[in-house]
């Protein structure tokens, strides 16, 4: 059997093969696949088909199609134009807005084979040819050259009548990159492309498309070299630097004009040593010893009679035959006391600290010729009392302005040694021998001692004294100048000096004044600095003027009568309030009294604390236009009217 | 009266094809044109989307035939079947046609936008959306081919009349709601192609001053 079984495999397998050497091998053709149908201009179309396996015998493709509404089988008409599998439809066969139902028919020996058929309307299979006449110009711009890209459409296209209507795109890559930018070129036929790689190659390609079909194939590309346009770019960097150059000079000239302010502005001076006596270069020695010697001032802890010259300091108005204020000394001592410091003034230390010869050259100390009649009992109060001692000072001052009115001051200036001091509170003073009699006094006595009454209110006179204590001057003043007019005409010196003579005899205050440097001077301070007073104006007024070397001879020809001024308040630290005319006048509505008001005098700042021998710097008080604030810094050159 | 000549396929106009006014403002013509094909295209651009929507998710087994549009209710009307043929038509009668056709789709849309909402598809909202926007499209349209037409002569508001016979109702069940569907949005297809091409054959026709249109 197993014979049998081999025989009847070999002899059917003999079979087969006689079977297949007789031809059989081949087959009917395969379908054919994949109709597709383009139309480039929607007057002719085109369909390919891909055939199928032709059976190894030779396959003819045949195309048939129907179109709608008609059952009449027409084959294509050219199968050459389009290349192989292919049928072309001219002109003459195409119809639009007509359905067409393809089929491709394989034929071989063997068989044939149908393709599944295809519906195609030709307007929608429209799908042009790339547009053609690509051309690409550089722009003969040298400096920002740019591509202008033109093209036409295609031939077959009829775009003038509008039987077809084309959208364009153009795209470009450099050369080397692989990157393509499109550009979308609407129905226009040109374009232009900016921004280029200076130097660069550039691919440029274009497209176009039907408004309801497809995009045609890219057109071959379309090489141009863009040229260099870089060195462009240098000359602007250059211009950018040169501008940069320029602010920075600007810059460097501003900062060097506003130097100094600026090295303040960073670098703040530091305050050095201001010690009367000291010298700074001395101490940046650094010998110490000689250093502390020099702190300790012989004069320090004063003495009995070194304590009285600088406690006690008065305000002398001499007669003109009388004695004349010696200012020499005190200017000496003044000079001594400058000596150290005059030329150091710097921005730091306090005006006080300054050499300044505005400020009263008095010392303290009282009056030589005088005699003192201060004492130092009420040394310690005088902190407290000391701008009230001015106050009442120039109070009496004022109380007296009418005697010296009155009088007939020949001399051409009145030198005042010092604001009497107005030291206890009690009125214990002794008239000194006057030349004339002066009723006044026992107003004067009266402004003193009333304003005496209020030590503790000097505070407040700084600004707005209170109303209780403003009233008390007030009234003294009133009092005192009603007093005076009653009086007799005295001689305004005399008068004042009879009045200042009250005052130390009343020994009531002391006023330092201290030279124009705060600091040490009270230790050297010598009793015969003076306050020249010189006339203000016709009326009464006082002018008090620190006695300075320079200014003196000027001084002593150019004012003929004194003028007083009446206080108006007094700065708890220093200076003297002195009412000008306007002010008193609306103020003393009550006192007919004509007072002229001293325009500006400078009246240094007394000393704060005299135990310590060494003097604050004093602020210098402003000088407020309707008040005549005593303004300590202001120099010589007043306006004295 | 616009007095055409027609010589190598082009036509010339003049006389008052050639400016048109509007009220007080004179409108030329061939911007009427431009705006008006450019509505056309959207319009057909519109249907185009629907077809293609319409057969994304169209089950293949259930797919009748393709539908005939010979069958379509505007099939009755004479329109250029090839280039030659469709320049030389007059301006007149091409205005005529579209307006023809136009109006011959207003109650199919209707009838459309009502059946899209109840449309056995899974795009249906998007289709309904889409039949509504064309159905704006073609009354906007309409309303600027009444203008245009005025200003071309009485041939040219010639109007003719294709009726809708299909009724309201696509069917009843799915298979041939969808087949009448699909039939209708081919008919569509291709007569708001038709409008489209005639307006832009008038369009070039009248573009004197753009003649880089064309």
């Amino acid at each position: 059997t197993m014979k049998k079984v081999g025989e009847v495999v070999l002899l059917w397998l003999l079979i087969l093969f006689i079977h297949n050497a007789a031809g059989e091998g081949y087959s009917p053709p395969g379908k054919p696949t994949n109709i597709s149908c383009r139309s480039p201009e929607k007057e002719t179309f085109t369909c390919w088909w891909k055939p199928g396996s032709d059976g190894g015998l030779p396959t003819t493709y045949a195309l048939y199609y129907r179109k709608e509404g008609s059952q009449r089988v027409f084959e294509c008409p050219d199968y050459k134009t389009a290349g192989k599998n292919s049928c072309f439809f001219s002109k003459n066969v195409t119809f639009v807005w007509v359905n067409y139902n393809i089929t491709v028919v394989a034929t071989n020996s063997r068989g044939r084979a149908f393709s599944d058929p295809v519906d195609i309307d030709v307007v929608y299979i429209v799908k042009p040819n790339p547009p053609e006449e690509v051309v690409v110009n550089v722009t003969e711009d040298k400096d920002w050259p740019f591509l202008q890209v033109s093209w036409k459409p295609p031939k077959m296209a009829d775009t003038r009548s509008g039987w077809i209507t084309l959208f364009y795109e153009v795209r470009l890559k450099l050369e080397n990159k692989n990157k393509w930018e499109e550009v979308s070129a609407g129905q226009r036929k040109t374009l232009q492309i900016y921004s280029l790689r200076s130097g660069g190659t550039y691919e440029v390609q274009v497209r176009c498309k039907p408004d309801h079909g497809f995009w045609s194939e890219w057109s071959p590309s379309s090489r141009v070299k863009v040229p260099e346009y870089f060195p462009q770019e240098r000359s602007m960097w250059i211009l950018i630097v040169v501008f940069a150059a320029f602010i920075l000079v600007i810059f460097i000239w501003m900062v060097y004009m506003n130097f100094h302010s600026v090295k303040r502005y960073l670098l703040p001076p530091v305050p050095g040593p201001k010690i009367k006596g000291i010298d700074k270069q001395f101490l940046k020695s650094g010998k110490s010893e000689d250093i502390f010697s020099s702190l300790v001032v012989s004069d320090f802890p004063p003495t009995t009679s070194n304590y009285e010259d600088f406690l006690v300091q008065y305000l002398e108005v001499y007669v003109p035959e009388e004695r004349e204020l010696i200012m020499d000394e005190g200017k000496d001592l003044q000079d001594d006391s400058f000596k150290t410091e005059n030329s150091t003034c710097d921005n730091d230390s306090g005006r006080g600290s300054c050499d300044s010869h505005t400020l009263l050259t008095d010392k303290g100390g009282g009056d030589k010729e005088d005699g003192q009649q201060s004492d130092q009992e009420g040394s310690q109060a005088e902190a407290d009392t000391k701008s009230q001692e001015e106050a009442l000072e120039e109070e009496l001052l004022a109380c007296s302005h009418e005697n010296l009115q009155s009088s007939n001051v020949s001399n051409e200036k009145e030198k005042v040694k010092s604001w009497p001091s107005l030291f206890s509170p009690l009125p214990q003073y002794s008239l000194s021998p006057v030349n004339r009699p002066n009723p006044p006094k026992t107003g004067q006595q009266h402004c003193l001692s009333d304003s005496l009454f209020t030590p503790n209110s000097m505070p407040s006179y700084f600004t707005q004294p209170g109303p209780s204590t403003r009233k008390g001057f007030r009234s003294n003043y009133w009092e005192c100048s009603f007093d005076h007019k009653q009086s007799h005409p005295l001689h305004p010196q005399s008068a004042a000096h009879e009045h200042l003579q009250a005052q130390n005899d009343l020994n009531t205050a002391h006023v330092d004044y201290m030279g124009a440097p705060l600091d040490v001077h009270v230790l050297n301070v010598r009793p015969s600095e003076y306050v020249e007073v010189q006339r203000v104006s016709v009326e009464d007024g006082v002018l008090l003027h620190p006695v300075s070397p320079s200014q003196e001879d000027s001084r002593t020809l150019s004012h003929q009568t004194e003028d007083y001024s009446r206080v108006r308040v007094v700065n708890n630290d220093n200076g003297l309030l002195l009412l000008q005319r306007d002010a008193i006048e609306e103020e003393k509505s009550m006192c007919p009294y004509q007072e002229d008001v001293v325009s500006r005098a400078s009246i240094t700042p007394t000393l704060q604390n005299s135990a310590t021998g060494i003097n604050i710097a004093l602020p210098i008080l402003d000088e407020m236009a309707a008040s005549g604030y005593i303004d300590t810094a202001t120099m010589f050159g007043l306006p004295t009217h | 009266m616009a007095q055409r000549r027609i010589s190598g396929g082009k036509l010339f106009i003049t006389g008052e094809m050639c400016t048109a006014t509007d009220g007080e403002r004179a409108v030329p013509v061939n911007d009427l044109l431009d705006r008006a094909s450019q509505r056309s295209d959207k319009m057909h651009s519109l249907s185009t989307l629907l077809t293609q929507e319409m057969d994304s998710h169209f089950p293949p087994y259930g797919r009748m035939q393709m539908p005939r549009p010979a069958d379509c209710h505007t099939s009755a009307l004479q329109t250029p079947n090839d280039k030659e043929q469709a320049l030389q038509v007059s301006e007149s009668d091409l205005m005529s046609l579209a307006r023809s056709l136009l109006q011959a789709w207003v109650d199919p849309l209707a009838v459309l936008s009502t059946s899209a909402i109840t449309l056995p598809h899974p795009s249906k909202s998007s289709i309904s959306s889409k039949i509504q926007e064309l159905q704006e499209h073609s009354k906007s349209l309409a309303d600027g081919l009444d203008i245009l037409s005025g200003k071309m002569g009485p041939s040219a508001q010639a109007i003719s009349f294709l009726p809708y016979t299909g009724g309201t109702d696509l069917g009843q069940d799915r298979v041939t709601i969808l087949n009448k569907f699909n039939f209708l949005l081919s008919c569509l297809r291709r007569d708001s192609h038709k409008i489209d091409s005639f307006l832009k054959v008038l369009r070039c026709r009248a573009a004197k001053l753009q003649p880089e249109l064309c």
